[in-house]
């Protein structure tokens, strides 16, 4: 299986088929996906709703696992990996943005921050306080580094959890509709936050959305229906405003 | 280490979040923690009043007594050539207080319009000092009607020959006072009837039940009672710096005492005047020794303190019952309503027994918590009730709790026990909540917030 651009792929799917049972029935979320990103690629994942979009995500970010077929993330297979070593894997190669932004309530900015690096424990105190500072200055949220996650608006909350996410080098972020929550001017900044983290970290991004604009920033874009990839290319905007036929209905 | 401390921040900042929760279910921790200190207090009230009345009264922490039979018909509770056997005593026990011989016998006590049985203790005051510290002599209106508050008599007079110092409840129902006479009435060890009339030199406080049954005279007029023979005596008595040790030093006695060349009884943990019937039954001449320890000789009032223990165990046990499902329950409505954090934390990668702690340190806390809050309530509880000095009005109780003021007692470990027992069930009772938020499927957290 494999070629000679394996070890460049961060993600490969091969054959991926998740159901989900639904009363005595099955639901078939995704039939049957093969899909290949790259190192250092800013990719969306585009489709209207119920088409399987967080459910890929899931599956490349290890909180899920496929009812058949096989996912690798960095060239290691997780189809025998046990919880532990899923959380493992997590916790090393993946950085996670929610919708939601999901914050710890009780933590401040600072903590929510460190959080991943003390799980990680492998640096001390004072290098851990240089990292943090470091990322949530790149968010632009130096000022803002003891204070709770309900003194900030969605915007800054959503900065927070990027931080977070970036903060263990991940070879891997993901994103399931992160602008969803925000408004659009607000929405298009972090996403090109995102964007320049990833010019200038190298960091991959996947991230899915409902939004055309949102879609228009990525370098990539698959768009999902039923379950199935029906176009993958690079975000050529005609291309982008094609394949939603929704236009701008968004969420 | 930092993860732990973490931890630690994340749980107390919950619990201080859900502030009015925390206060109530910690509430009820703290007052169910005071209660248990407070019926351990009293428990251990009682048991000091008991052996304090006990070892005053009837017994030492060690005896060595014996029955000395001179037909194989009869028996009588003593002991001869006391001081031979005292000196080995001493000498064979380096954990010693002091040692004493007391002559011990049972007489009827009559007055001029009452009469009570009583058991006698003879005491040589120049052997036991430390006896009238003990004794501590009542204001005369505890026992007469009209009484003045002063006191009559002194405890020193029992060095008087033909004295006798009784105690509150008997000179009531006696209807005597200081400087009146008793009767004293015995039935001899050979079946001889014996009088001997003494005076009243003090009237001392009661220590508990146990001071209804005794009273104390010179050992000389055991003597005369019983026509003793100068170097018999009813027991030796032991008193230990450390009443704990009793069991290590019988133990250590018998051993001593059978290499001597005496004859000792089978050891049988009940007082010596339970043991006169099988001992008249038994087919043998001569002295044997018998060794008890404290508890032996009130075993028939120890029943007491099992009984309160009981009841307070079953009491504290179904009120933690009934604090575990609060504990339990408030659990349950934190972790569904934390489920996408739990989700969250699982998905950026912190391990199941992480989330785990996570959960257990909060109720951990709380319980710890409350519990310190609770003994500290009850140990000021403790150290109030005993400074008020609360007299006990009814008879009845006075006599069960062996005392006329309410007296609790608090150790330092039946503090620590207290916290720590209370800290376990409450964090146990986490356990299952904790364990189900471990166990939460990360996707299944994160969809709930989508
Ligand atoms: N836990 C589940 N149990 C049953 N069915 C599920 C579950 N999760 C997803 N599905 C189904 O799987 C399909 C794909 O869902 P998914 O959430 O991946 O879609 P999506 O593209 O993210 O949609 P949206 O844009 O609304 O977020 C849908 O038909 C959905 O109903
Ligand atoms: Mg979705």
């Amino acid at each position: 299986m494999r070629d000679s651009g394996s070890e460049d792929l961060i993600v490969k799917m091969s054959q991926v088929i998740k159901e989900y049972p639904l009363g005595k029935l099955k639901v078939q979320a995704l039939r049957g996906i093969d899909l290949n990103i790259s190192r250092g690629e800013f990719t969306t994942i585009a489709g209207p709703s119920g088409s399987g979009k967080t459910t890929v995500l899931n599956l490349i970010g290890c909180v899920d696992v496929p009812s058949s077929g096989d996912v690798q993330i960095a060239g290691q297979s997780t189809t025998n990996l046990s919880d532990k070593e899923l959380t493992h894997l997590r916790l090393m190669k993946i950085g996670f943005i929610f919708q939601s932004f999901n914050l710890v309530p009780v933590l401040d900015v600072f903590q929510n921050v460190e959080l991943p690096l003390l799980l990680q424990g492998e640096l001390g105190a004072s290098e851990r306080a240089v990292r943090v500072k470091e990322i949530i200055a790149r968010v632009g949220l130096s000022d803002q580094l003891r204070q709770r996650p309900n003194e900030l608006s969605g915007g800054q909350r959503q900065r927070v959890a990027i931080a977070r996410a970036l903060v263990t080098n991940p070879a891997l972020v993901l994103a399931d509709e992160p602008t969803a929550n925000l408004d659009s001017v607000t929405g298009n900044t972090i996403i090109e936050l995102m964007k320049e983290l990833n010019a200038t970290q190298k960091t991959t991004f996947i991230f899915s959305t409902h939004d055309p604009k949102v879609m228009r920033q990525a370098s990539r874009v698959i768009r999902l229906v039923d379950g199935e990839i029906v176009l993958d290319n690079d975000g050529i905007e005609g291309v982008v405003e094609a394949t939603d036929g929704r236009g701008e209905v968004g969420s | 280490m930092a993860t732990i401390k973490m931890i630690l921040l994340i749980a107390v900042r919950n619990l201080w979040m859900a502030r009015r929760r925390s206060l109530f279910l910690g509430g009820a921790l703290s007052i169910v923690t005071t209660l248990l200190v407070l019926l351990m207090a009293l428990s251990q009230g009682m048991s000091d009043n008991m052996i304090h009345s006990a070892t005053t009264l009837t017994t030492g922490h060690v005896n060595v007594a014996g029955f000395y039979k001179a037909t194989s018909s009869d028996s009588s509770p003593l002991i001869t050539d006391t001081s031979k056997l005292k000196a080995i005593v001493e000498e064979s026990i380096p954990e010693v207080d002091y040692v004493v011989s007391r002559g011990r016998g049972f007489a009827r006590v009559t007055s001029e319009t009452g009469a009570l049985s009583s058991l006698l203790a003879g005491v040589d005051l120049e052997q036991e000092p430390a006896l009238l510290d003990v004794l501590e002599s009542a204001p005369e209106s505890f026992y007469k009607e009209g009484g003045s508050d002063t006191i009559k008599g002194d405890v020193q007079k029992l060095k008087d020959p033909n004295s006798v110092i009784i105690f509150a409840t008997q000179a009531e129902r006696l209807e005597v006072g200081v400087g009146d006479r008793l009767t004293l009435r015995v039935q001899s060890f050979t079946g001889m009837a014996n009088t001997v009339d003494v005076t009243i030199v003090a009237v001392a406080r009661d220590i508990g039940l146990l001071s209804n049954f005794s009273m104390f005279v010179p050992s000389e007029v055991i003597q005369e009672l019983y026509q003793l023979k100068p170097d018999t005596s009813g027991a030796i008595y032991v008193y230990l710096h450390d009443i704990d040790k009793s069991a290590v030093v019988m133990a250590r006695l018998r051993e001593v005492l059978h290499k001597e060349g005496y004859e000792l009884m089978e050891y049988q943990p009940a007082p010596y005047f339970a043991k006169f019937g099988t001992v008249s039954g038994e087919d043998w001449t001569g002295q044997k020794l018998d060794l008890t320890m404290w508890s032996d000789e009130i075993e028939f009032l120890t029943w007491i303190l099992t009984a309160l223990d009981t009841v307070s165990f079953g009491l504290i046990g179904i009120l933690v019952a009934i604090i575990a499902v609060g504990v339990m329950n408030t659990m349950w409505i934190s972790v569904r309503k934390r489920t996408t954090e739990i989700g969250t934390l699982r998905a950026v990668g912190m391990s199941k027994s992480r989330v785990w702690w996570l959960f257990i340190s909060e109720a951990a806390l709380l319980g710890l918590i409350a519990a310190l809050v609770g003994v500290l309530c009850g140990a000021l509880v403790v150290l109030t009730v005993n400074a008020l000095e609360i007299r006990i009005p009814v008879d009845a109780v006075r006599a069960i709790l062996l005392s006329d003021t309410l007296n609790l007692s608090l150790k330092p470990d039946q503090v620590f026990n207290a916290v720590g027992v209370m800290t376990f069930f409450t964090t146990l009772s986490a356990m299952w909540p904790a364990f189900k938020a471990a166990n939460l499927q990360p996707v299944e957290a994160i969809q709930q917030s989508e």
